[in-house]
Formats: structure tokens, sequence, C-alpha cells
């Protein structure tokens, strides 16, 4: 690689968080997310369909940074909203190119999950050879495991810990496996047991995904690579090697900022 | 002249030959404006959430439209078919079926043909008659794809339009065969597409709307549209019997299969959109077509009519994104 000088942001809006990269040539300056609701309202605003974002009010940047850095941009908004002053890329590709960046693997199956989307995407020879997304349905995401965590009490770190003696649930809906859930916790299983059980049904809606694309390693981003648990679990379910890149969570905004290197 | 109506593709040469009007009922339910509505008024009479979107309309557009008679496709097709034959019979509506073989077998076909004859009072001299008029205007609609594959002067959405509508003749064929005049006279002279990306569209007609121009805004476009040009009887056959059995969309997987694959040759093909309904027993042949296709395959779902969401556009991009890969993503 040469060296890279260039201050480049990357930003990846997503449906629970928006993040951001700052990168200096290929080395990762500063990482940072926000709410995304808190985000748009107070830093966001829409002028004639192209969305204008506040960074310099929102204090993640400094003035001389902004003044040199390209901006680079994916996210759920990305066809719905252009962004004034930046480069919008899409979703995949971001995921991609942090993946590639991040692991320095060039032949994998990555799985990123978010909030709301499961993208499973085949890499080979650091190209995008195929990918599946979930469509109609969220259960498969993060949004599931928050929402689960708060029927249970417990926190998502605590959710996140438990992959042993998973009770089954069966529901395919992710708002009806509440009901469901509840009546477990009714029959007095343990919570070690409940969680394990999230745990392994959020693995059993992305296997046939997953099973689409199979290779030797599996790349895991997105907010929920952070639960142990799954990792742990996909790992066993697949047979695949885990890799879980430093942040996950920024992947896509890291990919972003590489990808925005005016090329 | 009544109005005929029909569930899917059916010989129309015998609806024209008894001097009857033929109505899609997929047409009528999808150009509506009320299409959107007619889901959900269906739904209030009961039908459910988790059924196909077409059966729910079909049902709807019958009722709106006031049709009183039309044949119902219960081979060769879905059977939600069946049921949505046997609730409109209870309206009234006067239902006749239609079976193609699975087997393709040409007397069974011929049998089907000749009951369907019979119900309308024709025989086989008026039938080819209305044949050889038909199949004029069929020649006309090849041309425009042509125009599209060959020439690259046709969108995908025009291609879509012209074959598709083949199915009924937009009820009227002497004024559909002069708008395809005059569309031909006008697509001739034009200034042929510069796209990068050649798609094959394979599957049913989309429920939702802006596919085609939103590929083309991406620099990709649709030169073959696989069941409508089914729709439009693609292969000039002289015998009726022969035309339905090559005609491949009510037929198994693999015969539908062996001309998407000569198709995706000639047109040089870079990737394949399959679209597949909701709740269709089509969506387990995505696995079929995966396995058989050895291009890049992008499976759209849609459920209701409604514009091109936010998500299908997000993976429709990355498909595109990944055709035109050229290089590594990132050089390391």
């Amino acid at each position: 690689m040469t060296i890279d000088t260039t201050m480049k942001i990357g930003i990846d809006l997503g449906s629970r968080k928006a993040k951001f990269a700052l990168l200096d040539g290929g080395a990762i300056v500063r990482l940072a997310d926000y709410d995304t609701v808190t985000f748009y309202k107070r830093f966001g605003r829409v002028i004639e369909d192209d969305l204008l974002l506040d960074l310099a009010g929102s204090g993640l940047f400094s003035a001389e940074e902004l003044a040199v850095a390209s901006v680079t941009v994916t996210g759920y908004g990305r066809n719905t909203i252009s962004m004034r002053g930046a480069r919008v890329i899409s979703e995949i590709r971001a995921h991609v190119a942090g993946a590639i960046v991040q692991t320095g693997l060039k032949n994998f199956t990555l799985l990123d999950m978010g909030g709301q989307d499961t993208k499973v995407a085949l890499v080979k020879g650091g190209r995008l050879a195929d990918f599946v997304m979930n469509d109609k349905c969220a259960a498969s995401s993060g949004r599931y495991l928050e929402n689960m965590a708060s029927i249970l009490e417990v926190s998502l770190d605590e959710l996140s810990s438990h992959w042993e003696e998973p009770v089954p649930l069966d529901s395919t809906c992710g708002i009806f496996g509440e009901s469901e859930l509840i009546g477990q916790i009714l029959r007095g299983h343990p919570v070690a047991r409940l969680c394990a059980g999230v745990n392994q049904t959020l693995v059993k809606r992305v296997l046939p995904m997953l099973k689409r694309f199979p290779g030797e390693k599996l790349v895991l981003t997105g907010g929920v690579a952070l639960n142990k648990a799954l990792v742990r679990l996909l790992q066993t379910e697949t047979g695949m090697v885990s890799i879980v890149p430093p942040h996950p969570q920024h992947n896509g905004a890291i990919g972003c900022a590489f990808l925005g290197s005016g090329d | 002249m009544s109005r005929i109506g029909f569930t899917t593709t059916i010989p129309i040469e015998i609806l024209i030959a008894a001097g009857k009007t033929p109505a899609d009922l997929n047409n009528i339910f999808i150009t509506s404006d009320k299409s959107q509505q007619f889901i959900e008024d269906a739904e209030v009479d009961g039908f459910p959430r988790n059924v196909c979107g077409w059966i729910k309309g079909i049902y709807a557009a019958v009722l709106e439209s006031g049709i009183k008679e039309m044949i119902a496709v219960t081979e060769g097709d879905c059977s939600y078919t069946k049921a949505l034959m046997e609730v409109l019979s209870m309206g009234g509506i006067r239902v006749i079926p239609f079976a193609y073989p699975l087997d393709r077998d040409p007397q069974s076909l011929k049998a089907e043909i000749e009951k369907l004859m019979a119900h309308f009072h024709v025989g086989w001299q008026e039938v080819n008659a209305a044949k050889e008029r038909l199949d004029r205007i069929r020649r006309k609609i090849r041309e425009i794809d042509r125009l599209t594959w060959e020439e690259n002067r046709v969108s995908g959405e025009e291609n879509h339009y012209f074959q598709v509508s083949a199915s009924d003749m937009n009820g009227d064929p002497d004024r559909f065969e002069a708008e395809i005049e005059a569309f031909l006279e006008e697509a001739a002279a034009r200034k042929p597409f510069e796209d990068r990306t050649r798609i094959a569209y394979i599957g049913v007609p989309p429920i939702f709307s802006g596919l085609y121009p939103f590929l083309e805004s991406l620099g990709a476009r649709v030169v073959f549209n696989e069941t409508q040009r089914q729709f439009a009887m693609p292969y000039d056959t002289p015998d009726l019997v022969e035309q339905y059995r090559r005609y491949t969309y009510p037929y198994d997987i693999f015969h539908r299969l062996s001309d998407i694959s000569e198709e995706i040759d000639r047109r040089h093909i870079d990737g394949v959109i399959h679209y597949v309904q909701s709740f269709c027993f089509r969506q387990i042949e995505d696995m079929v077509i995966r396995r058989r296709l050895d291009l890049p395959v992008l499976t759209l779902e849609g459920d209701k009519p409604s514009r091109l969401d936010a998500r299908t556009k997000i993976r429709i991009e990355g498909f595109l994104e990944m055709l035109g890969e050229k290089h590594p993503m990132v050089n390391s």
C-alpha cells in the first residue's frame, strides 16, 4: 500500500446508530457513534431532498479535519436521501471494504448484522462475488436481541454471554417471540438458558443465508458481532472459523472512509 | 361483445374466434389506480395476509370490473387459483376451468383446448383464422423485443409493456396493433442506449413499479423479460397445440430454464434478476434456478403493489456494483 496521508471521513447511518470513522491514510484516527434518532434530531435536516448534516456542530471532528477530509456516506437513507458535499456509496460495498481493511483477508464470507439488516456476502480475491440480505422481515437483527433483553430484564452484555443449553424458541415472528419467551419464563427456565435460547434463535434465522456461501472463514461485523455467545454458536453451527475484526460496529464507516480516497 | 376474464395466459385465439373481448385479470388489477385498495378489499373479505397478492388483486378486480364469466387456469399455475375459483363461483361468476397438462402431453392439451372451444361454440377453422390474425401482431411484438436486445433502442419497461399486454391484446387487437406500429416507427429511429450492464428479468411480472427505470438510472437495462416474452408466444409455431406446448410458463422449471439459458447466451446477459412473489410456490424454484444458471442471480421479492422500496433498491445497487466490479475493492 502506498503511504497515504489524506484525511478521510466515513459515515454509516444505520437504523439504530450513526457511526463515524476518521482515517489518516490507512490508519484509524477516531471512531465515534451516536444514537441515530438523536443525531438526526440535533444535527440533521433535509433541504430540497438533500440531507444536510452539521458535522462541525456535532463536535465529532475539528474544523481543520473537516476542511481537508473527504466525506463518504452509506446507510439506510442511501436511496431516499442524497447528502450534500459527500460521496454516497452502497452499504454492501462499504461493509465488504471495511472487512477487507480490518482483517486483511481476501477470501471469506461476511455476516453483517445490524439493527434491522442482516447481510451475507461472499468475498473472493478481495472482490464481492455474491450477497444476500434479509427482506420483508427483521426478526434476524440486532433489534430482536434488544427487545428480548428488555423482556428478560437483562443487559445486552448479559444476554450476550450465554450459549449453553438453549431453551428452544420457535416463533417465526420476532414480536410473537416475545410472548413465547414470557411463556418460557413462567415455566421456570433459568435466565441463562433463556438468553442462550434467544441467541440460538438468531443463529437459526441466519443459517439459511450463510449456507448459501460456505467457506473456511466467517467475518462477523455490525453491532451483533459484539455478542460473544452468538459468535460461538455460529462457529459451532457452521464449522467455519469466526473472525470478529477489532471494530465490528464501525466496519461500514471504516469501509466508507477507506473508499473515499477520491479514486 | 362480452368480456371474458382469465387468471393467466390461455389460448385467446378461442375467445377472439368467438367474438369475445379477452381480459387478463392480472392486467386489470395491476393497471388500476385502485390496485392497493383491491388487496385491502380482498383481505377484508377474508383472504389471508399470507396469500399471493395477485390472487387477491384478481379477486377484487373481478368484482370491481363486473366481469361475469372467466377462465381459471387450474393446472400450470398455482393452487390458489382453485380456491379463488370456488369463492368467485359462489358470488355468481361463471368460472370455466382450463388445465395445462403437467407432462406437456399433446393429446391432453388438445383435449383441453377443444373443451374450451366447445364451451365457446367455435371450430378449428375460426380458431386458426384468429391465430393467424394474432400471430401477425405477435411478430410485430417480436420485433420490439429484437430492438430491445439487438439494437438497444427499447427500454426494459417498454419491452415489458408490449409483451405482457399480448396476453389479452389489451382487449382490442386492432387498436393494440396500431399502438405497436406507431411505437415501432418511433423506436427504430431512436439513438441506442449506452448502458453498461445487461440484465435478464425472470419470473412472473413484478407487482411493484419503478424497477426498470431504476435499473436504467444506474446504467443497467433489462434486455430479456422472460415471462412477458412467453405471453407474446415467441416461437412462431404454426400449430396451435404445439404453440401452447412450447409456451414455458405453465410447465416445469427445467422446461423454462432451457428457454432462459438460450436467451441469456443470445442476448449477452451479465446478471439475472429473479423476481418472486411473496407466498408463491415459485420461490422454491429459486433454488433450482441458482444451481442451474452460471450467472450472478439477484432474487427480489414483491408482496403488494407499491413503488420500489428502499431496501430493494439497496440490494439492486449492491448487485449492479458487484456486476460492474472489475477490480478488487481494496488494494493492500
